[in-house]
């Protein structure tokens, strides 16, 4: 709990440096008689060419030490459960989700009215299993990283794996393997990641989505003997749809890109289907 | 003078001509191993094997590296040209390895109104898709079809490729596939991009299939005129933009798309119509212009199709109606999938017609059989690859209805439900 204090003032600094910004990149790889059909589409379609334009997001966070694999399995745990409800995929955060849902199960049904978020059968159904999904996900997450080092990860929802109407990704690959003396802990790690992703402001811009598949990708190595996740060998990431990266790194020379050759990338085999109430 | 060229022609070095095989290669869904090591594994394999008889399938290996990784390995598409399986001597073939992974996701769709309405305008398939496994052999038919579609679209796909001048040499990516209904049209674009898609899989990390739905993007894009054709066709130029992928795009039915301008011209369908048809046409025109894009489109009459769009079509094919031929390798195809699933039992050794004639079809124990499957097979004449498919079927539930049936049962079977086709058939003609 040492470790919990110190990261404190860090966090400050940091937030006030100017590495820490939110930056866009604006997609030029149209062609140009492209570009023509979309001005002519926005005036006549003023929908989603014009407030859902495609654009690259980048979010650095320096973590002040080097953090454990464990830990990096919670911070992918925790951005997905960030993602999709900040993407209106689950109608309120994992954990309270989970909260109510255990509440609202028979032997505790006098207090589930008494919450303003009441549940109907059909929906407590669907949140059931959404909850059973993601939980496999994430339990499924949790040995991967116990299998290999994963110095990618990749949130896609809507559309295919190859054309996703936006991902997320999350990149471990600079962080320096830990050292088992010196770590950071990741409660304040996971504070540090959420306040950069907030100060950002990566989510409020966004129009609001409908319902959509989200699937997990994490690169993991080639002989992890991964048996969960499907490996995709012809995997590359997409080069379009609204993209958000956190990159995370601790300040110290990271691992060598040609140390990840031999790292393939794996899709998990559920997609998950959110919920509205 | 025409010896002097005889003499000039073997004077020339020329190509030495080795025959090339290809061989597809299935890797496991869960396999991880390196394209270069199951090669490697596979070369070997090929090497104690070296003379084969035609098409050949391994699924079981004594490597346990290929074991491991690889569902099966195939030599493909050799009998496409030759009439008859025919001794293969690999060791003095090219040999092209395809190693692939199948998709097993199914397909996307893509619905370009707002989410309230949920019209699917296009389904989208990653290639090469579990569902498509196994298409192409599926498909029978007798003259060269199949092989010439894929030397038509390899040779216009290398043209691509090279960048081939085409102010100099004409060529372009538009197959035009027409023929009566249920010859296996769409099917047979389906398994093309499947197996194009294997074959370029060194040059192309992956294919895309967009199947458009002709009938819901025109019925429902009718007041919007050609805007969403537009806005249809830029989410297809997404894909294309990616060098990496082989995007095929599949039109099917596509008189009905252009046989309303002509319907238009004459003044009974509105003009917005034909502003639809103008806008695919014109967006046809804009994509092909790509290297890495295939326009697949099939049409059930050929007359009624569009000047405008015909002429752009390089790469016309008549499908029709299988023959007797034909229809005896379906029939075998069927009669062997019952055996397998022991629905047919005990299980017999049928010839191939092939192997009829070089018996000069007398009739004994071992040929009975498949000579009342020729018979069968002659009488079935006329009927589409759609109906022949369904018959085993029908055939059993009409006349059999046991959960196994000896084969002389289910040839009779078989027999009884052709004969109702016909009847059927004259019926319905008889009414109008």
């Amino acid at each position: 709990e040492v470790a919990m204090a110190a990261p404190e003032p860090e966090v400050r600094s940091l937030t006030a440096a100017p590495g820490l910004e939110w930056y866009e990149e604006a997609e030029d790889t149209h062609a140009p008689h492209i570009e023509l059909l979309d001005t002519t589409a926005a005036q006549e379609l003023p929908s989603r060419s014009e407030s859902f334009r495609p654009r690259h997001g980048l979010v650095p966070v320096v973590f002040p030490g080097p953090v454990s694999q464990d830990g990096c399995c919670q911070f992918t745990c925790e951005f997905l459960k960030h993602v999709m409800y900040q993407r209106l995929q689950l109608p309120l955060p994992y954990e309270q989700l989970k909260h109510f849902y255990r509440q609202s199960s028979p032997q505790a049904e006098d207090m589930v009215k008494k919450k303003p978020w009441a549940i109907t059968e059909a929906s407590s159904r669907k949140c059931q299993q959404t909850l059973e999904e993601l939980e496999s996900v994430l339990s499924h997450l949790e040995s991967l990283f116990a299998r290999t080092l994963v110095p990618r990860v990749l949130i896609l929802l809507g559309g295919s794996v190859l054309n996703p109407k936006e991902f997320y990704e999350l990149d471990l690959s600079r962080l320096a393997p830990s050292n088992v003396d010196q770590r950071v802990s990741t409660a304040a790690c996971l504070r540090l990641i959420f306040r950069a992703i907030f100060m950002a402001d990566a989510f409020s811009e966004l129009q609001a989505p409908p319902l959509m598949g989200t699937i997990v990708m994490a690169q993991g190595h080639r002989d992890c003997g991964e048996d969960w996740f499907r490996p995709k060998l012809n995997y590359r990431v997409p080069i379009r749809g609204h993209k958000l990266t956190v990159t995370l790194s601790c300040g110290r020379p990271s691992i060598p890109v040609t140390a990840w050759e031999d790292y393939i990338w794996f899709q998990a085999p559920v997609t998950l289907k959110g919920f509205h109430e | 003078m025409d010896q002097a060229v005889g003499d000039l022609k073997q004077a020339l070095p020329c190509v030495p001509e080795t025959p090339s095989i290809h061989v597809e290669v299935h890797q496991r869904s869960g396999s991880t191993a390196k394209k270069e090591d199951i090669k490697l594994s596979v070369r070997k394999l090929l090497n104690r094997h070296n003379i084969v008889f035609g098409d050949y399938t391994w699924t079981e290996f004594d490597d346990p590296f290929l074991t491991r990784n690889v569902q099966s390995v195939s030599i493909v598409d050799t009998e496409l040209k030759v009439k008859d399986p025919q001794p293969i001597d690999l060791s003095v073939c090219t040999i092209a390895l395809h190693i692939f992974h199948l998709n097993e996701d199914g397909p996307t769709s893509e619905n370009l109104e707002e989410e309230t309405e949920n019209i699917i305008a296009a389904n989208h398939w990653v290639l090469p898709a579990a569902e498509f496994h196994g298409l192409w052999d599926s498909l029978v038919y007798d003259v060269e079809v199949k092989s010439h579609l894929l030397d038509y679209v390899m040779t216009a796909l290398l043209f691509s490729d090279r960048n081939v001048d085409s102010n100099l040499i004409t060529w372009n990516r538009v197959v035009l596939l027409h023929g009566p209904p249920g010859t296996g049209k769409t099917s047979l674009c389906r398994a093309l991009a499947q197996k194009l898609t294997i074959r370029l899989s060194s040059r192309y990390r992956y294919g895309q299939l967009v199947e458009i739905n002709s009938h819901s993007l025109f019925s429902k894009w009718f007041s919007e005129s050609g805007k969403l054709v537009t806005k249809m066709f830029q989410k297809i130029q997404d894909l294309i933009d990616d060098k990496d992928a082989l995007v095929f795009v599949l039109i099917d039915e596509v008189e009905s798309l252009t046989a309303s301008r002509n319907a238009c011209r004459a003044g009974t369908e509105p003009s917005d119509a034909i502003r639809v048809v103008n806008a695919v046409l014109t967006q046809i025109d804009q994509i092909k212009r790509h290297s890495n894009v295939v326009i697949l489109t099939t049409s059930n009459i050929t007359e009624r199709i569009d000047v405008a769009f015909v002429d752009r079509a390089d790469i016309r094919q008549y499908i029709g109606p299988p023959s007797a031929a034909a229809i005896f390798k379906i029939y075998l195809s069927c009669l062997e999938e019952l055996m397998k699933r022991q629905i047919i039992y005990p299980r017999q050794q049928l010839l191939t017609l092939r192997e009829l004639e070089m018996i000069g079809f007398i009739e004994n124990n071992v040929s009975k059989l498949s000579l009342l499957l020729s018979e069968i097979s002659r009488k079935s004449e006329g009927l589409s690859g759609r109906v022949l498919r369904k018959l085993p079927f029908l055939a059993h539930a009409l006349y059999i209805q046991a959960p196994t049936v000896t084969i002389e049962g289910f040839l009779q079977a078989l027999s009884l439900a052709v004969d109702k086709q016909f009847e059927e058939r004259e019926k319905l003609s008889s009414c109008d």
